[in-house]
């Protein structure tokens, strides 16, 4: 008895937190994938089970099509660039130069504010007038012509990845940083004394024990990037037309705006699966590559 | 030792260009806070003409800054503080009780991770519809607590470091399960408690897509949301904005500089174990 008191005491401490997550985080969960198989339009109680209907129109409608492809080119290209930039930048960051540590606090601090903010930093930047700043760098050293960089469906692509980049890079270049910190400095004594030059050091060392930081920092680019919402919204509100609506700009349009809730329904669990898939085969084939590599 | 500090200078030279790119934005809107609308337009990556302090005073006159700057206090001081709390109370029976049934719960929780907040957005919308949460701070923090599932992830690996043997101890000293967690797991939390805590803050601070649907009323937002509701307004009148951004980042800035150290390890260290 005495035994059982205990054990109540203790399983107290979990209420709060499984009251708050089922209310907040599953029962939607699953009332999400009730909605998308329902004709339901947020008002009226006389809804209908209509089955996949909805899913079958998500194909149909433009909003939806182009926010899954902008979305997922969005993730992977940032994702790639990114990891690409931040690895180089590390290694250099983790050089014994006089200016490291200002320059490591200028790569870290775009990550400290909200991204709504430094895109519409970049909004100024990237305006399309022939003054604007990035028009005028430009006209000036390169001798082009005005460039409608938010309004041009490819450009504005572009325009949102690279604000990406600049905004996230220094994030994960600190984020490797702190693995490399952590190789012992033996390794490459050892290696300089065997004959190593400082790339080969950096391909034979360097680059396979950074191989679990990759795994971290490649998981949280992909599923922030498939998250993405505030930098197309505050750069391009998501256009022109459709061009830079994401996933999460779409449900908002169609679930809230439009109130077209199991469309927007049916969009959300698709986009729960596209995340669950991508996040699941990426880390397994990520680990399985460390397990190769060490 | 020359060879090293000859390195180190080229390495500078090098990295000059990179970090005035990185650093050029921020240049800019804080040179044009400066400028008259009609200059910031023209010449925006000069030097001001004409010095313009006028931007400052009318941002606090003409925008509610102020009353948006402690919305945004409020709503992440009282959800971080919350969320720390019932995310170490909830691990501390999984660690220092386990069972069947704590496992379960684990595994349940963990789950959280792989649901993006956008999935369950349609619903929430309607559930805090119906509970009349929708333009109310207390609603959104409600909200944001569903985000003590990570906290509870940090506190659980945490945990496990504290030897059993403490708990142990006081239990036969007669301390009772509830006096354990306060007077004895509480404080030894502190390292991980300030890594949630960072973590947490800075989402919330900076989170958009939420206070943009649960908080309609001018009066209620958030100094993110306020910037974005300037901006429709302020469409042309960039010093206006950039004034406004500007005041929004000196606090952040002087955050970032004061705790630099224990952001970037509570970051870093959140994310390598999330």
């Amino acid at each position: 008895m005495v035994k059982f008191l205990r054990y109540l005491q203790y399983e107290v401490f979990l209420l709060p937190i499984l009251i708050i997550y089922t209310l907040f985080t599953i029962v939607p969960l699953i009332r999400s994938f009730e909605l998308s198989l329902t004709d339901f339009n947020g008002y009226s109680t006389d809804y209908h089970f209509v089955g996949l209907k909805n899913y079958i129109k998500l194909f149909s409608d433009d909003a939806i099509v182009s926010g899954i492809s902008f979305t997922l080119t969005f993730a992977l290209c940032s994702t790639a660039l990114i990891t690409v930039l931040a690895i180089p930048l590390a290694i250099l960051l983790d050089q014994n130069f006089f200016t490291k540590h200002i320059h490591r606090a200028l790569f870290f601090f775009p990550s400290i504010p909200s991204g709504l903010l430094l895109a519409f930093i970049w909004g100024f930047i990237l305006s399309p007038v022939a003054s604007g700043v990035f028009n005028t760098i430009l006209r000036e050293v390169f001798g082009l012509g005005a460039q409608p960089w938010l309004s041009d469906p490819l450009l504005a692509k572009l325009s949102t990845i690279i604000v990406a980049v600049w905004a996230q890079t220094g994030w994960h270049a600190v984020l490797y940083l702190a693995f490399l910190q952590s190789i012992p400095k033996d390794y490459f004594e050892a290696a300089a004394i065997d004959g190593a030059s400082r790339l080969q050091q950096i391909r034979y060392i360097t680059l396979p024990l950074l191989a679990p930081a990759m795994t971290v920092s490649v998981m949280l680019l992909l599923t922030g990037g498939l998250k993405v919402f505030e930098i197309p919204f505050a750069l391009t509100k998501g256009g022109p037309g459709f061009e830079t609506h994401t996933i999460t700009q779409v449900i908002v349009l169609r679930g809230i705006s439009e109130t077209q809730f199991g469309l927007a329904s049916a969009m959300s669990v698709v986009f729960f699966l596209i995340v669950l898939v991508i996040a699941c085969f990426q880390v397994t084939m990520m680990q399985k590559r460390e397990e190769r590599i060490q | 030792m020359t060879g090293s500090l000859k390195r180190s200078w080229i390495l500078d030279i090098l990295m000059l260009p990179v970090g005035i790119v990185m650093f050029f934005p921020f240049y800019l809107i804080i040179v044009n806070t400066f400028k008259s609308e009609h200059e910031a337009i023209s010449r925006p990556m000069s030097l001001p003409g004409e010095w313009v302090f006028d931007n400052y005073k009318q941002v606090f006159e003409q925008t509610p800054i102020l009353q948006s700057f402690s919305n945004s206090l409020i709503l992440t001081v009282c959800s971080v503080l919350v969320m720390v709390l019932i995310g170490a109370m909830a691990a501390y029976p999984v660690v220092f009780n386990p069972n069947r049934l704590n496992r379960l719960v684990t595994l349940y929780l963990l789950a959280g991770f792989m649901i993006p907040f956008q999935t369950t957005l349609i619903p929430l919308f309607q559930l805090m519809t119906d509970m009349q949460l929708v333009n109310k701070l207390y609603g959104l923090i409600l909200l944001y607590l569903g985000g003590a599932v990570f906290v509870f992830f940090l506190m659980m690996g945490y945990m496990r470091t504290i030897p059993k043997d403490l708990s142990e101890a006081a239990i036969i000293d007669g301390c009772s399960i509830w006096g354990i967690f306060w007077r004895i797991i509480l404080p030894l939390l502190k390292p991980i408690t300030v890594t949630s805590i960072i973590f947490q803050a800075m989402w919330i601070w900076n989170d958009f897509l939420a206070p943009l649907l649960f908080l309609s009323s001018r009066s209620n937002a958030t100094l993110v949301l306020e910037i974005y509701k300037a901006k429709g307004e302020f469409t042309v009148n960039w010093p206006m904005f950039m004034t406004m951004t500007v005041i929004t980042l000196v606090p952040i800035f002087i955050f970032f500089i004061l705790m630099q150290k224990q952001i970037v390890k509570g970051i870093v260290g959140g994310a390598v174990k999330g």
